[in-house]
């Protein structure tokens, strides 16, 4: 299921590019922010398709592509500041047993992984649907095909830059 | 991978083996930039959580710059460079 890196770019590339040509950015008179979101667009379903549909986040990226904005993780992440202020406070008194410490640091352990692991799956499209195992591996590779996303998109950009220098 | 997956219960218990995670927490430890530069092995779970969901908005973000970068930048690509007719006949 993973792919090496350049095998992962080729594919990435290829239906990017199929993807922009198809927006026709020549023949429109678009604004920069329709533009900006019409490439947004074909690389995420360029990126999700290059994944040939093995992975759970890229047929969810496919058949919901906006990505919607988070709106538990403000609320999510207060809580884990919370949660680490107290295990502070806590751990700052004497009057607990080395025991009860031990207990009390570990149920906060607990409570800041699932605090997190939710956060995790707000992040991964799809990932409201998957157990823990399942969140992981589909976030190693979610990671991996963002990177390439991010590396192609980086050389096109330098590359246009180059190309819209006045020639020497 | 072993078949001790379960299917998760509406409570969120679920037998999976301490193992299996503790394999793929070690794997995306490898893959966060942060954690893997400091060598050590006493990263916590919540911990690599935290960091991978902060790289996660990062990255979410550089594609979203990018995006912008790209859109102003193939708005002018009407130069006469050589490298102008390549990325033209590539994508418009």
């Amino acid at each position: 299921m993973h792919l090496p890196h350049s095998t992962l770019k080729q594919e990435f590339v290829k239906k990017w590019i199929m993807g922009l040509q198809r927006c026709k950015f020549s023949n429109n008179n678009m604004s920069i922010f329709e533009r900006k979101k019409a490439i947004k667009l074909s690389a995420d379903t360029a990126m999700a398709s290059a994944r040939k549909g093995l992975t759970c986040w890229s047929r969810a990226l496919i058949s919901n592509p906006d990505r919607p904005v988070p709106t538990t993780t403000r609320r999510a992440s207060l809580a884990c500041k919370k949660i680490v202020k107290r295990s502070r406070r806590i751990r700052r008194t004497a009057k607990c047993g080395a025991a009860r410490k031990r207990q009390i640091t570990r149920s906060i352990a607990q409570c800041l992984v699932r605090k997190r692991t939710q956060i995790l799956k707000s992040l991964i499209p799809g990932g409201e649907f998957m157990n823990e195992v399942c969140l992981i591996e589909e976030t190693l590779d979610y990671i991996t095909s963002l990177r390439v996303q991010v590396d192609v998109m980086r050389s096109l950009a330098s590359a246009s830059v180059r190309a819209s220098e006045p020639h020497n | 991978m072993s078949s001790r997956r379960s299917r998760q219960s509406t409570a969120g218990v679920s037998r999976i083996s301490d193992d299996q995670i503790i394999e793929l927490v070690s794997k995306l430890q490898q893959l966060l930039p942060e954690i893997r530069d400091r060598r050590s092995d006493k990263v916590s779970a919540s911990k690599v959580l935290q960091e991978t969901c902060n790289y996660i908005r990062s990255l979410h973000k550089e594609v979203d710059d990018l995006s912008e970068r790209l859109s102003q930048l193939l708005a002018t690509i009407d130069a006469d460079s050589a490298e102008a007719a390549i990325i033209r006949s590539l994508i418009m």
